[in-house]
């Protein structure tokens, strides 16, 4: 469960700031504009915050997803199956989340 | 036999729904799983919708017409109506869980003392049952301020 405690603090604290970014400090028009979201992501410490995000949200949920799986039925390959198949999935999930921030990066502008 | 079923504690999924001698706090458990899964579904989504800023699945680079669309897509009533839903059970989620942080590590519980009449759970008083009232109520406010901000 500490996997779970220390993703979600900082999940708390990440998710905080994404939502005031998206309607709050900055306005919904603006946050969801194209030049806007490239600054983002162009942005050292905005694209680090957005990867950061990223990996510490889809950790958490997939982990709960597998407490959840866990508790549900227990059998020794179960386990194991449901442990695998959720760090495969997430790893998978977090890759291609990784391929949107590395190509708004690094991509040319269309 | 039904009771030794319950005794094996071998409700499932349906042991997470009844319910019988629910107390909030029982319920907020099962509000913390039910709105985990659904940011979980969120989040999938989010991270399927936001690849359109650079083409989607096949794109390239940053793409200002896909992204366009991507944005008209969700630019309607159901879409601001998924995403005021999101705010509440994000933000139900997030306090709550800082709730259960909390009393992993005993620092929202009454003292242990001697019981005396009418012999009520001191631990299910006091601050740790006032977060779940606070993450209702702050759910709710967030999720009608965000309502005001997308409709």
């Amino acid at each position: 469960m500490l996997l779970q405690y220390v993703t979600a603090l900082a999940a708390v604290v990440l998710v905080v700031v994404h939502l005031l970014m998206q309607g709050v400090l900055v306005p919904y028009s603006t946050a969801v504009d194209f030049q806007h979201v490239l600054s983002m992501y162009r942005s050292w410490v905005d694209g680090a915050m957005l990867e950061l995000l990223l990996i510490v949200v889809v950790a958490h949920g997939f982990n709960g997803l597998r407490i959840i799986l866990i508790e549900w039925r227990q059998s020794l390959s179960w386990s194991r199956g449901v442990n695998w198949a959720s760090l495969v999935v997430a790893l998978a999930v977090m890759a291609y989340g990784s391929r949107t921030i590395l190509l708004a990066v690094a991509g040319v502008v269309a | 036999m039904a009771s030794e079923k319950e005794a094996l504690n071998k409700r499932g999924v349906m042991g997470w729904i009844n319910p019988y001698h629910y107390n909030l706090e029982r319920w907020a458990y099962a509000f913390q799983r039910i709105t985990g899964l659904a940011v979980l579904l969120y989040v999938l989504g989010h991270i399927g919708d936001t690849s359109f800023f650079v083409g989607g699945p096949f794109g390239s680079g940053p793409d200002k017409a896909s992204w366009t669309w991507d944005m008209n897509a969700t630019a309607n009533d159901l879409g601001s109506i998924v995403l005021t839903l999101v705010v509440l059970v994000v933000v139900f989620h997030g306090i709550n869980g800082i709730r259960l942080i909390l009393s992993e590590f005993g620092l929202i519980f009454q003292k242990p003392s001697r019981p005396e009449y009418p012999y009520r759970a001191k631990s299910l008083r006091a601050m740790q049952r006032h977060m779940i009232l606070v993450a209702i109520v702050a759910a709710i406010v967030a999720s009608l301020w965000a309502g005001t901000i997308l409709f």
